[in-house]
């Protein structure tokens, strides 16, 4: 019956195109951070965002180039506007290009890994939004290169997270920088600590990285979106790791196809209800929306099939303004912002620096997905399409009510911080996950919602983006449903049971536990 | 004395090519105008390579003005070597100074200003790269003649850079709207019309269609070496059409290692390598060094060849433009196979004739004359992109496995790649008629 009737609303909404409204909170939120640089600092500029006191509303650590990074607590109460207080974390370091909130050592406080020009820098958590650095305490190299990328998955039976980490140009190559790429690196566990980090040969520049289950095997590989302005005989990369053996690229033979962009940031999510994972992956001039190809219905190659141009989601050209020159896309997420049960995808674009081929003025996307699948531009009129220098970015919903809103890091301006004030938003669901044992916040786990008659699937990463990660609420629109059926399939391999949960409410979904229901303090 | 500490090789890969670890060896030694030579237009290479606008048309502009400053730049301290001006269309009278001695300083002074003329619109790395030549170049030539001629002479380069560019100006290539890609474009009416081939959303108009327009160098203009039409379009399979793209559909289906190699190794894709344009000057420099060449017929060789190369590019895309050719994938999708894929990326705008023969063709023409018949050679172009060297038995065999890989790599017809190294020896051969000793 419900069925019947959900599929009754989403028909009943393709009537009308999608909406979204976004209300700067810039000005009044107390946050004045800016990516700050010269070369070294053209990419980067990420955030991490994460709760850090325990009060469910994500915090937020800025990169900040050459200038000390900032950390803001979140102080906004509850539907209002968006708001920050500057506090002093131990985590302000100068060089940064950007973060990634992880619990490392399993004790339920988030640590942070910082990317760097120079040593990258783990901080343990204390509580009360406090750091430490860990580089020691945890055996973590963090080497000298100019990182730019991270993602982190725990591999089976391990006691620590394993994490890589994407690095760019050799900086000191200042007269023949092309063709330098550093190599990559592979933090795995030694117990509970970390091994020296393996490189990982051949490296190519990537920008965003990201673990995935591309083909739901239970063992995510490691995707490389590789920036083709550096590396030379380079490509788009796809490492198979497995716990206890050495990594291993898929091949051409393998069906990995030859695809060389500018790679500049990736997302995930499996738009197309099949079960396996789509990604977004913007770069200069168009972007990638890829769909596995499925000749027989099922995942046997890593083929992907270049989709954007069918979705309308291309970014290849500013949307509005007088300066249509080609695009430049950075951190891409993707998120539903209003809340119809429908993914959208957000964009940050900004010239690299004055590269006068490039727009100079080129908005940030969000395009809403339409009922057909296709998407629809609405930067422009969901107040959101900022001219800024955009860089990295988070979409999360800081003041608990529902709605997703978003921070973007802009290179030499201020950030931009949108609260979502749709009107006509439908509801949602703010969904936890925590177990025991080393992988607290179960990265890796496949979260669904069934949803008029299809099932919504998001794999819960850390890494992606354009330098900046979070943790936290996994966030799912649901239009006009009341409750959903939802489960998760814990990275281990075990399938939570389904619950019916009421809309427009936070969860904590605990391993083998049933859904408890939250409430903001 | 200062000396160029850079530790990357030069795009052209093999050690011996290494122009960076080669000047930094001789810290006790003067830079010569060849190494000036070599270094500025090893950093050309990767420009072009790394700059947005820099497709093969625009690439083969820009070699073109950089030589005819190089020849200019020999010219004004060698008696023997004959100017360009009056045998270039519009070029008038290059500046001198009887002060300015030091050909080093000269080539390092050209270069500078031509390089920051045509690649001002290069990003921050590139900025930030021909800043850090400039400075290293100085260096190394600091303290090699007295300062008053070391002045006097970069000047001059700097001027005659200056005069080239404002040459430049008038030839219809200056500006370069959305990388070559015009807003908006007449669609196809006819069935033998090009069409976009491409997903990628900026490609859906082809790259500059009024390229055959521009002034040319040596050239009377674009369609001094015109060519037939293509064979007539027709889905019928006795047609000759038709059978050409059976061609294409058969080889690719059945392609061998070594042409998969082939369409591989001369691709030239726009900002993942030089470009052919680039390509064939990356083969001169890589001849200067191995045969130990001298400036005066490195300036020559590099002038006549960049003239050539632009004018390949001109002429051919008058050709393109004229007959508005769909490309193999167009048809065989739409006559023989609704799947089928060609290897390499089908570039986009019009077919016939293809610009990788014309200009592999002019060039070929141009170091034939250069370097001699039947001279065989290494080419090691792509080392550092993992794509070992091939050997050549002559700069005519070269062009030829230029042409055919367009086959191979399932982008051209064989009547395009035919007629192309037609119309490129046509072209190549005006190139000759320029006088470049007096």
């Amino acid at each position: 019956m419900r069925f019947a009737f959900a599929l009754c609303l989403l028909s009943s909404a393709a009537l009308a195109d999608p909406v979204v409204t976004f209300t700067s909170d810039e000005k009044t939120s107390g946050i004045i951070h800016a990516y700050a640089g010269e070369w070294e600092y053209m990419v980067g500029g990420g955030t991490a965002v994460f709760d850090c006191n325990g009060d469910m509303k994500p915090d937020m650590f800025l990169a900040g180039g050459e200038k000390p990074s900032g950390f803001y607590v979140n102080t906004s109460e509850r539907g209002k506007d968006l708001r920050f207080a500057k506090h002093t974390s131990g985590a302000e370091l100068v060089a940064t290009t950007g973060a990634y909130p992880l619990d490392i050592d399993a004790d339920a406080i988030t640590d942070l890994v910082i990317l760097r020009v120079g040593e990258n820098v783990v901080m343990k958590g204390e509580g009360d939004c406090k750091f430490s650095r860990a580089n020691e305490l945890w055996g973590f190299e963090g080497g000298d290169a100019w990182s730019t990328a991270f993602a982190a998955t725990f591999e089976k039976g391990a006691d620590f997270p394993t994490l890589a980490i994407g690095n760019y140009v050799n900086r000191y190559e200042e007269a023949m920088p092309w063709g330098s790429c550093t190599d990559n690196w592979l933090h795995r566990p030694d117990g509970k600590k970390f091994a020296s980090p393996k490189a990982l040969k051949p490296s190519y520049c990537p920008l965003s990285i990201m673990f995935t289950d591309w083909n739901r095997s239970g063992t995510p590989a490691l995707r490389m979106s590789n920036d083709r302005e550096y590396y030379e005989g380079g490509q788009e990369q796809m490492w198979v790791v497995e716990a206890g053996k050495e990594p291993q690229l898929y091949t051409q033979e393998q069906g990995w196809k030859y695809l060389r962009i500018w790679g500049m940031g990736a997302s995930t999510y499996d738009f197309d209800f099949d079960g396996y994972p789509e990604y977004y992956l913007s770069s200069m001039s168009d972007s990638k929306y890829q769909t596995l190809e499925k000749p027989d219905g099922t995942a046997t190659k890593p083929s992907y099939a270049d989709i954007a141009w069918k979705k309308a989601v291309t970014a290849h050209r500013p949307y509005m303004g007088d300066d249509l020159k080609t695009s430049t896309g950075w951190h891409t997420q993707i998120e539903d912002v209003n809340n119809d049960g429908l993914a959208d995808i957000f964009v940050a674009k900004g010239n690299v620096a004055e590269m006068p081929d490039f727009s100079m003025k080129d908005p940030n996307n969000m395009f809403l997905q339409k009922p057909d699948g296709t998407f629809l531009e609405a930067g422009g009129t969901s107040g959101a399409g900022s001219m800024r220098m955009a860089r990295g970015a988070a979409l999360a919903d800081f003041n608990l009510d529902g709605l997703i809103d978003m921070v973007v890091v802009n290179r030499n301006e201020n950030i931009d911080l949108f609260r979502n004030t749709s009107a006509s938003a439908g509801h949602f669901l703010m969904l936890e996950l925590k177990q025991d044992g080393p992988n607290r916040d179960g990265i890796g786990a496949w979260i669904e919602v069934k949803l008029g008659g299809k099932t919504l699937r998001r794999e819960a990463i850390s890494g992606g983006g354009h330098a900046s990660g979070q943790l936290g609420f996994w966030h799912f629109g649901l239009g006009t449903e009341v409750q959903a059926e939802v489960r998760v399939l814990w990275a281990n391999g075990e399938a939570g049971d389904w619950q019916t949960l009421k809309a427009d409410q936070f969860y904590r979904l605990e391993r083998g536990k049933e859904a408890v229901e939250i409430a903001a303090k | 004395m200062t000396h160029l500490n850079l530790n990357r090789r030069c795009l052209l890969g093999a050690a011996a090519f290494s122009i960076f670890p080669r000047v930094s060896v001789a810290a006790t030694q003067q830079m010569t105008s060849e190494q000036v030579l070599q270094d500025w237009y090893c950093l050309v290479l990767m420009l072009v390579r790394h700059t947005a606008t820099y497709s093969p048309p625009v690439a083969s502009r820009a070699f073109a003005y950089l030589g005819v400053a190089v020849q200019e730049s020999v010219v004004s301290t060698d008696a023997t070597a004959s100017s360009l001006a009056g045998q270039l269309n519009g070029l008038g009278k290059s500046p001198r100074n009887t002060k300015a001695s030091s050909l080093p300083h000269i080539l390092h002074g050209a270069l500078e200003r031509s390089v920051s003329h045509f690649f001002g619109n290069t990003g921050p790395t590139g900025k930030r790269t021909i800043k850090v030549m400039s400075r290293k170049i100085s260096a190394a030539l600091m303290g090699s003649v007295a300062d008053d001629v070391a002045v006097a002479s970069e000047d001059l380069g700097h001027a005659i850079a200056d005069h080239v560019f404002e040459w430049s100006k008038t030839d219809g290539g200056l500006v370069i709207e959305n990388l070559g890609f015009p807003m908006t474009y007449a669609k196809a009416e006819a069935k033998q019309d090009w069409v976009p081939t491409s997903p990628i959303t900026l490609q859906q108009t082809p790259l500059l269609p009024t390229w055959g327009d521009n002034r040319t160098f040596a050239l009377a203009n674009g369609k001094a070496c015109s060519l037939p039409p293509p064979p007539t379009y027709s889905e019928d399979k006795a047609s000759d059409f038709y059978k050409e793209a059976l061609e294409v559909y058969d080889t690719v289906k059945a392609i061998t290692p070594e042409q998969r190699m082939i369409a591989r190794f001369w691709s030239d894709d726009p900002m993942l390598s030089p470009t052919p344009p680039g390509h064939w000057v990356s083969i001169a420099l890589q001849l200067f060094e191995r045969e130990n060449t001298d400036v005066k017929r490195r300036a020559s060789t590099l002038a006549q060849l960049g003239i050539t190369l632009a004018d390949a590019f001109i002429g051919c895309w008058a050709t393109k433009f004229e007959y508005d050719l769909l490309r193999p994938v167009t048809y065989i999708k739409r006559v023989i196979d609704k799947a089928w894929m060609p290897i390499l990326i089908t570039p986009p705008f019009p077919e016939y004739p293809s610009g990788h023969s014309t200009q592999s063709a002019a060039a070929a023409v141009v170091l034939t004359a250069a370097f001699g018949e039947n001279f065989a050679f290494e080419d090691a172009t792509h080392v550092r992109d993992g794509l070992k060297p091939r050997a050549y038995a002559s700069f005519e065999a070269a062009a030829q496995e230029a042409g055919i890989s367009r086959l191979y790599g399932g982008i051209h017809f064989r009547a395009a790649i035919e007629r192309g190294l037609e119309q490129g020896r046509c072209i190549g051969a005006h190139a000759l008629k320029l006088k470049f000793t007096v």
